[in-house]
C-alpha cells in the first residue's frame, strides 16, 4: 500500500480513497475496525479505455465513502468482499454482468440482470460493446419451464413467476420447500432490465431526466430529483428557495402515494381486500394533488435543472391543505385498524423478522432498515432541498417483522402529511426556477435521496458535453432484496407473499 | 337468441382481462390496478381482472417487453382460448416508448403477439384505458377474434 493511496476530502461522499486491486479488501477490513456497521451502498463500474474503473461507495458511519480502484480490461479481475460484508453480493454480480469484472472469491457467481442466453462474452456497459448483432433467442432462453414440481430429495422445487397473480411484475423466484417451509430461495430478476444506464449516455442531460423518471413509475420524482441534483453540483447551480420547497412537496406527495399503494397492496396479499379497496380509494386524492401541482398524474415530470418546471398556485395551496387535512383524519382510522385487528396482526407478526445485526450487514435501506431499529434516514443524515428545514420525526421501530415495516410506513404518511403542511405554510417568495447551462463541465457527482422505499444513488461523471460518460443508479429495492431472501427461511410458504411484499418489492427499479 | 348471439352477448358483458407486465416501470400498471379500485372501478362494467391465462378473454400488456420476456408473453397468449384480444397500454406497450432501441428491449407488444388497440400515454389515465377496453368492446360486436398464428 504506501504510496499507493490517495485520499481526496469531500469528493464523491465524504471523501473518496484511491487504492491498488489487490488493496481493496484490506482497505474494507479497515473500514469496518473505524465503523463495524459499515455497510455498502452501490458499486459503479466505469470503462476508462485500458482499465476499468470499480468505485465501492460506503456508507460509513452514516455518510457516503468512496474506494476507489481500477483493473485492466484485459484480465479484469477483483477479490470478493462479500464474505466481510455480506450486503455485497448482488452489487459484485451485477458488476460482473454489466462489467465483465470477474469476482475471485465470490459465494454465487452468475447471472443477475442480464437473460441467461446473453452472449458470455458482451458487457453492455463497456464502451466498445458491440450490441448491433444479438444472436436470436433460442428456445431454451432463460425459460425452464417445469410441468410439475421438481423433487431434490425431500425438497420441493416450487416455481413462482415470472406471471403470477401475487406478483405485479414479471420476475422469478424457486422456493425450495420441505412441506410447508421455505428451506432456500433462488431469485431470477432482471425480467424488467432495460438497460437504462446504457441508454442514459446517448441522451443529453436534459432527455435523461425523463428517461430516469421512467426506471420507475412508482417513485418518478426521487428518480428525477436524484438526477438533477447530481447535475447541479457538477454545475454548482444553487436552486431557488421556493424551487427547493416546491420540489420536497413532490417529494412527500410521491411519497404518500407510494405508501399508501404498498399498505394497500399489502392487504390484498394478507387477504384483507377491504384494506386494498379502502387504502386505495384514500391514495386517488394524492394523485389528483400531484396532477394539480404537476399536471401529471402519475409520472410527474415536473424536476427541471435549477427547480421545477411550474409554479404553484395561491389558490391550489387551500385545496392541498384540505385533502391532506381529510387523509390525517383516515390515517387515525387506519392507526386504530393496526393497533386493534387481530387478523391483521395474526398475518403480520413475528413474520419475516430481520434482526439489527442482519440489517446491518445484508446493508438493508429505508423502511425496512428503520423496521429493524436501524435510525437511518437520507433527509435527516444528508438534509437535501428543504428537509434541513422542516422539522419531521424520524420512524423507527424495533420488532422487524412484517408488521412493523407495515407500521413504519404508516406513521410516516402522518410525517409527510406534516412535511407537505408546514412546507406550504412557509413557502418562500421569489423565483421558482433558474436556468442552467445545458451542456455540463467535466466532473462526476455521487448523490442521494431519501425515496419511498429508502435511499436511492444516482452517479453521474461526465465528459464536458451534453452527454453523460456515466450514470450509475442504484435504487433501494435492490439494496432490500437480500433481506427478503433471507427472513423467508425458516418460514411458511403462506407467510412469503405477506414477508414479501413488505419489503416494497419493485422490480422496474432493481433491474433498471 | 342463437348460441353465437348469446355467446357475444356474455363476452361483452363480461369481458375477463388478464395484465401482464412485459418489462413495465409501474406506470401503467399502477393505472391498471387503480382501474379496479372505488373511483373507477371497472367491475361495474363486468371487467374482472382474471389471474389464469387459461380463462382469460382480453390480455392487457404494459411494458416495451424486454428480450426476457418474450417468451413469457408468446406463451402466456398461446394458452388463452379463442377469440383472443390484446390491448398494448402505454406508450412502451405501442412503440417501446423512451426505451426503444436500447439493448434488451423489443420496443412494442405488436413485435411479439397480435394487438387488437392500442392505448397511448405515459402512462394513460384510468380514463383513457376504460375508453380504449370500451371502443374494443364495441368492435367485438362483429367479434373479429385474432387469426390464430
Amino acid at each position: 500500500m504506501g504510496e499507493a493511496v490517495q485520499i481526496k476530502l469531500a469528493h464523491l461522499g465524504i471523501a473518496s480513497i484511491q487504492v491498488a486491486a489487490e488493496s481493496v479488501r484490506d482497505i474494507v477490513e479497515i473500514m469496518l475496525e473505524t465503523d463495524p456497521n459499515l455497510g455498502i451502498s452501490a458499486i459503479t463500474g466505469l470503462d476508462l479505455g485500458e482499465n476499468i474503473g470499480v468505485m465501492y461507495h460506503f456508507r460509513l458511519n452514516q455518510k457516503l465513502a468512496t474506494l476507489i480502484s481500477e483493473v485492466p480490461k484485459s484480465n479484469p479481475r477483483i477479490q470478493s468482499i462479500t464474505d466481510v460484508i455480506p450486503g455485497a453480493n448482488f452489487h459484485e454480480r451485477e458488476l460482473f454482468d454489466l462489467f465483465g469484472v470477474t469476482i475471485d472469491g465470490h459465494p454465487s457467481p452468475g447471472r443477475l440482470v442480464l437473460p441467461e442466453d446473453w452472449p458470455v462474452d458482451l458487457f453492455p456497459l463497456r464502451k466498445d460493446a458491440k450490441i448491433d448483432n444479438l444472436p436470436a433467442q433460442g428456445e431454451s432462453s432463460t425459460e425452464k419451464i417445469a410441468s410439475a414440481p421438481e423433487i431434490e430429495g425431500t425438497l420441493v422445487n416450487l416455481v413462482v413467476g415470472p406471471q403470477h397473480p401475487a406478483l405485479l411484475e414479471p420476475e422469478k423466484f424457486s422456493l425450495k420447500v420441505d412441506g410447508e417451509i421455505v428451506r432456500a430461495v433462488e431469485p431470477r430478476i432482471g425480467y424488467v432490465h432495460r438497460g437504462v444506464e446504457k441508454a442514459a449516455e446517448t441522451r443529453t442531460y436534459l432527455q435523461d431526466v425523463y428517461l430516469v423518471e421512467r426506471i420507475c413509475g412508482i417513485c418518478n420524482s426521487c428518480h428525477a430529483t436524484c438526477f438533477v441534483e447530481a447535475v447541479e453540483k457538477i454545475l454548482g447551480t444553487q436552486v431557488p428557495p421556493r424551487g427547493k420547497y416546491l420540489r420536497t412537496i413532490i417529494l412527500e406527495l410521491n411519497r404518500l402515494h407510494s405508501h399508501l399503494l404498498l399498505l394497500g397492496h399489502a392487504g390484498l396479499e394478507i387477504g384483507y381486500e377491504t384494506l386494498f379497496q379502502y387504502m386505495w380509494r384514500d391514495r386517488e386524492p394524492i394523485m389528483d394533488m400531484t396532477e394539480l401541482i404537476t399536471g401529471n398524474r402519475v409520472i410527474a415530470s415536473s424536476i427541471a435543472v435549477g427547480g421545477v418546471r411550474r409554479d404553484l398556485k395561491e389558490t391550489d395551496i387551500s385545496k392541498i391543505k384540505l385533502e391532506m387535512e381529510k387523509l390525517r383524519k383516515r390515517m387515525d382510522f387506519y392507526q386504530n385498524l393496526y393497533d386493534k385487528e387481530p387478523s391483521l396482526k395474526m398475518r403480520t407478526q413475528n413474520v419475516g423478522v430481520l434482526s439489527k445485526e442482519d440489517a446491518f450487514k445484508l446493508c438493508v435501506v429505508g423502511p425496512v432498515a428503520r423496521a429493524s431499529g436501524v435510525s437511518m434516514d437520507v433527509r435527516k443524515d444528508d438534509p437535501y432541498e428543504a428537509y434541513g428545514e422542516i422539522p419531521f420525526k424520524l420512524i423507527t421501530r424495533n420488532e422487524g417483522d412484517t408488521y412493523a415495516r407495515l407500521l413504519v410506513r404508516l406513521d410516516e404518511i402522518t410525517e409527510s402529511i406534516n412535511i407537505i403542511d408546514y412546507a406550504l405554510e412557509h413557502l418562500p417568495t421569489g423565483p421558482f426556477r433558474i436556468r442552467a447551462p445545458r451542456v455540463v463541465p467535466a466532473g462526476e457527482a455521487l448523490n442521494r435521496v431519501e425515496a419511498p422505499r429508502g435511499e436511492l444513488l444516482h452517479y453521474i461523471r461526465s465528459n464536458g458535453t451534453a452527454y453523460p460518460e456515466r450514470v450509475k443508479v442504484r435504487t433501494p429495492t435492490f439494496a432490500n432484496l437480500p433481506s427478503f431472501l433471507k427472513t423467508a427461511i425458516g418460514g411458511t410458504i403462506a407467510d412469503v407473499p405477506a414477508n414479501f411484499v413488505s419489503l416494497d418489492p419493485c422490480f422496474s427499479c432493481t433491474d433498471r | 337468441m342463437s348460441i353465437t348471439k348469446a355467446i357475444t352477448w356474455a363476452r361483452l358483458k363480461s369481458p375477463w382481462v388478464l395484465h401482464f407486465n412485459s418489462g413495465a416501470c409501474n406506470g401503467c400498471d399502477i393505472e391498471v390496478v387503480a382501474l379496479l379500485t372505488p373511483r373507477y372501478d371497472v367491475e361495474r362494467f363486468g371487467i374482472k381482472l382474471e389471474p389464469s391465462p387459461r380463462h382469460a378473454d382480453v390480455l392487457l400488456t404494459t411494458g416495451c417487453v424486454t428480450r426476457q420476456c418474450t417468451t413469457r408473453l408468446k406463451r402466456i397468449y398461446d394458452q388463452m382460448p379463442e377469440p383472443k384480444f390484446v390491448v398494448a397500454i402505454g406508450a412502451c406497450a405501442c412503440s417501446g416508448g423512451v426505451f426503444k432501441g436500447n439493448y434488451t428491449v423489443e420496443g412494442g407488444v405488436d413485435k411479439v403477439v397480435p394487438v387488437n388497440a392500442y392505448i397511448p400515454g405515459c402512462p394513460p389515465k384510468p380514463e383513457a384505458i376504460i375508453d380504449g377496453v370500451v371502443k374494443l368492446l364495441n368492435s367485438l360486436k362483429e367479434a373479429k377474434p385474432n387469426d390464430k398464428k
